[in-house]
């Protein structure tokens, strides 16, 4: 449904010309984000500042059409998809390292900052940025904090929403508000804290003040076979059980390995079941004993083939094999869907069973490779999209190893958002009840829902959930 | 008691609870939540009296798992009372607020109440996975989950944290815990001056290892913790040649409680130049790594009004957390809100539309 042309018309006066999209050959450019749904835009704008998305906005409230901030576009779970249609606000123009202040170690950036822009600026100052999603070369802060996004160094230092200080943000009426700041404690209710993770659905982030972090001295990078999977799981509870939290600590089942050391020459042990790679660091006393420690543990449970990383380069290698695993498994089939689960830690092993056996029922290949430290796990179903009618056994598979997580007792996501993929399935882990607290947040804030509609609650005009009600442990149990 | 209540229940269950809330909602009551009474002046003197609702009968930990270091509890349990439960298998909450002991959770969730620890883990608002609360309406709803890391909806823990019950009342909550730290060390030092006290606590905050608290006194002392590995925190020990101290100090450092009560809250650089200027005939100490400092006020509203003024320039705040209800009245607990108060009233308005909970206290 194209938009009137006096909208377009207001919404050009309000960013220039030039800056608004609405020929359909261009548009189709915004139709998707990195998840499997499309749906194309009816206007594209892109505001140079905070008072252009301001007046963006009020131009979609005042003719109610859905409006919908767009980042880098890698999001996984369709945030950025416009999927009732409307305007596509893409904030990649707004992107401007405001300030680093290293003495009070905190970054004022723009929304459509990368976050690695973010963290080679900060290294300038011996500071780092710690949320650095596997995404990290081109995927923006403001989406970072619209998806509360985590990454392999959360496990120790938390996942964004621990980082972001204050932001600047538009509501749905346009009007322009600071949230937070660099105070320790805020007054009244906070907002910032419900607004990051709510993926465009109350407000358009402008401005993000985060914390920036002192560069540990020193590091230690490990990379360690294990025979199965399951040993592999045994041995990620079993070193965080000793007392050690360790920076990263990450899983990559042989599927993975197979195609990275293919693709990376890391020296990834192809033979094994499954890889650990574990990161610490500290000052260099703290990481030898704690290496050291680690490295007893994984003895203790089956690891071998351990490495050592013996030079920065090395330790590169070994992450560039993590952080572009998605990509290598190219070489298996040109397609992936990524899923995003979590499990208690120590039911890991029970849902990669369940991954796998998921995985040869639908005759697709999974490969996995995931945050094991924190249970986050993404199994990643390979397929070839030219084979008929796989996308439905695609999303088949996905389905129910989300059913599987929800059954051992864990969120349908940790770091990608419920967006459009998963919000049919909200009602297995939220009761109706559970749901209408978040909606009543919702019309709180964009009472006329113009915001980034069709997301995280369950629409009523898309698909339903198969299996309502809650489930799961939580609810078995009857904890509470 | 400062809470004026025609009557105190204690129901022993959430339902109990959830139902006794919205049978004095519905008959126009207020109600006051209450855990252990630690913070039961935080705030503005109510609005108008009501029933006080104890949560200490929901005491239960409801499950600890301890292969996931993650325990769910009722909001009354004893902050000490979790903290026996997960030292069993060599865990702990991190947090330890001052007028201890015997803060319950849900108290602590509600007042946002910290303590020295903050520095190195955060505040309970980092490591909260889960929450359920009852609202008004009888309701029961919960928020998050037992997981580490959930992006599920939207983060209501994040509302329901220090918003002082006003969108519900806490019932239960679910954490992060954390091992043990292999050692756990504690310095002092003592210095001629204050002005070298705060020398010495940028020090310490410098070092390569950062220290996991850090507190300073006016009359000269600075006490600071590492937590670690063994032979690291050997060599900040050693590298920072001060003398040892017995842990037992943040035990009786956590029972401080001023009577006339107020937590200034600052971006950290900005944090000595307020308390600097309370005058030298004031008591208080501060936790100079966080930006926080609790003084104990020797004097009117007029010196709240003064200070609070000044660390509002300066992008902070002064809060009371305790006082006779005149001096609250007169000071008022919060000062200026903010600019976004028309949003915070209309999510107040959502979950209690009619101010039943806590009406008065809180900024909305
Ligand atoms: C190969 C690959 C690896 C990935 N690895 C990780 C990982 O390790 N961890 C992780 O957490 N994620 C990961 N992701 C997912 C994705 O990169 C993150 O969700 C990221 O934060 C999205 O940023 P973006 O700029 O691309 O946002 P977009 O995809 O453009 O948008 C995402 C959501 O944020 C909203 N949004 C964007 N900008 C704003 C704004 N300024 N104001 C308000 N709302 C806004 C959008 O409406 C949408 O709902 C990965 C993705 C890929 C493709």
């Amino acid at each position: 449904m194209a938009l009137e042309k006096a909208v377009i018309e207001e919404l050009r006066r309000a960013v220039g010309r030039e800056h608004v999209i609405d020929s359909k050959n261009d548009l189709r450019i915004f139709e998707r984000d990195a998840s499997i749904e499309g749906a194309v835009p009816d206007a594209v704008v892109l505001p140079a500042n905070t008072a252009e998305v301001s007046s963006v906005i009020r131009v979609a409230a005042k003719h109610r059409i859905p409006i919908v901030p767009r980042g880098a576009g890698t999001g996984l779970s369709g945030g950025a998809v416009t999927i009732h249609g409307g305007i596509a606000l893409q904030v990649t123009r707004m992107r401007r390292i405001l300030e680093i202040d290293p003495i009070a170690q905190t970054a004022l950036v723009e929304p459509g900052v990368v976050n690695q822009e973010l963290s080679l600026a900060a290294a300038a100052h011996k500071l780092f940025y710690a949320p650095d999603p596997s995404s990290q070369k081109a995927c923006t802060i403001g989406g970072n904090a619209a998806e509360n996004s985590g990454g392999p160094h959360c496990l120790y230092y938390g996942v964004t929403t621990n980082h972001v200080l204050g932001m600047e943000v538009v509501f749905a009426d346009g009007s322009v508000h600071w949230v937070s700041g660099d105070s320790p404690d805020r007054i009244g209710l906070d907002l910032c804290g419900v607004l990051v993770g709510s993926e465009g659905t109350l407000c358009a982030i402008t401005k993000i003040k985060v914390r920036l972090l002192r560069t540990p001295p020193s590091v230690a990078t490990l990379l360690a076979a294990f025979p199965t999977i399951e040993a592999a799981s045994q041995a990620v509870s079993a070193v965080i059980g000793s007392g050690i939290v360790p920076a990263a600590l990450e899983m990559m089942d042989q599927v993975c390995v197979g195609a990275v050391e293919a693709h990376y020459h890391a020296g990834y042990p192809t033979d094994a079941g499954a890889v650990l790679l574990v990161e610490v660091d500290g000052i260099p006393e703290s990481t030898i004993e704690l290496m050291a420690a680690v490295r007893a543990v994984l003895s203790q449970n089956q690891g071998y083939a351990m490495r050592e990383a013996q030079s920065p380069a090395e330790r590169d290698l070994l992450w560039a094999g993590r952080k572009g695993a998605i990509g290598a498994l190219g070489r298996i089939k040109p397609n992936y869907y990524l899923h995003d689960g979590v499990v208690p830690r120590s039911k890991l092993p029970q849902i990669l069973s369940a991954v796998g056996e998921i995985g040869i029922h639908y005759k697709l290949p999974v490969a996995n490779v995931f945050h094991a430290g924190d249970g986050n796990l993404h199994p990643n179903i390979l397929f070839d999209l030219r084979e008929r009618d796989v996308l439905p056994q695609v999303e088949s598979a996905g389905e129910e190893m989300l059913r599987a997580v929800v059954e051992l007792g864990g969120a349908l996501s940790g770091e990608h958002g419920i967006g459009l993929e998963k919000s049919a399935f909200m009602p297995w882990v939220y009761s109706a009840d559970d749901l209408d607290a978040m909606q009543r947040v919702k019309v709180a804030l964009d009472a006329h829902g113009i915001m980034n509609p069709g997301k995280i609650f369950p629409d009523p005009k898309r698909k339903h959930a198969q299996l309502a009600g809650r489930t799961g442990l939580a609810i078995e149990a009857k904890w509470w | 008691m400062v809470v004026k209540s025609a009557t105190a229940e204690k129901p022993a269950t959430a339902e109990e609870l959830a139902r006794r809330l919205h049978e004095a909602a519905e008959a126009g009551l207020a109600v006051f939540p209450v855990g252990a009474g630690r913070a039961a002046q935080m705030g503005d003197p109510p609005a108008r009296e009501g029933i006080e609702l104890r949560t200490t009968a929901l005491d239960r930990v409801l499950e600890h798992s301890q292969a996931d270091m993650v325990v769910s509890v009722e909001a009354g349990i004893a902050l000490e009372a979790l903290q026996a439960e997960l030292g069993k298998s060599g865990q702990f909450l991190p947090v330890d607020p001052f007028n201890s002991p015997g803060h319950t959770i849900g108290g602590l969730l509600a007042s946002g109440w910290t303590g020295p620890l903050r520095l190195r883990y955060g505040s309970p608002r980092d490591f909260l996975i889960g929450i359920r609360v009852a609202l008004p309406d009888g309701r029961l709803v919960s928020a998050g989950g037992r997981v580490v890391k959930n992006v599920s909806g939207y983060d209501l823990m994040k509302l329901h944290y220090g918003a002082l019950g006003t969108l519900g009342v806490i019932v239960a909550a679910s954490f992060k815990v954390f091992p043990k730290p292999l050692m756990d060390v504690t310095v002092e030092s003592t210095h001629e001056s204050v002005h070298e006290a705060w020398v010495a606590a940028e020090r310490v905050l410098a070092m390569p290892m950062a220290p996991a608290a850090v507190e300073l006194f006016p009359n000269g002392r600075v006490l600071a913790r590492f937590l670690g590995s063994p032979e690291a925190t050997k060599r900040m020990v050693a590298e920072l040649g001060w003398k040892k101290a017995d842990a037992a100090a943040w035990d009786l450092h956590s029972k401080a409680a001023p009577a006339r009560w107020a937590r200034i809250a600052m971006p950290r650089h900005q944090l000595r130049s307020i308390v600097d200027n309370l005058g030298s005939d004031q008591q208080w100490w501060a936790s100079p790594g966080i930006g926080i400092a609790n003084w104990s006020v020797a004097g009117d509203a007029d010196d709240v009004r003064r200070v609070r003024a000044a660390a509002a320039a300066a992008g902070g705040s002064v809060v009371l957390l305790a006082g006779p209800t005149e001096f609250r009245h007169d000071a008022g607990a919060w000062g200026t809100p903010p600019a976004t108060l028309h949003l915070m009233r209309r999510l107040r308005s959502a979950f209690d539309p009619n101010q039943v909970i806590n009406p008065g206290r809180f900024v909305v």
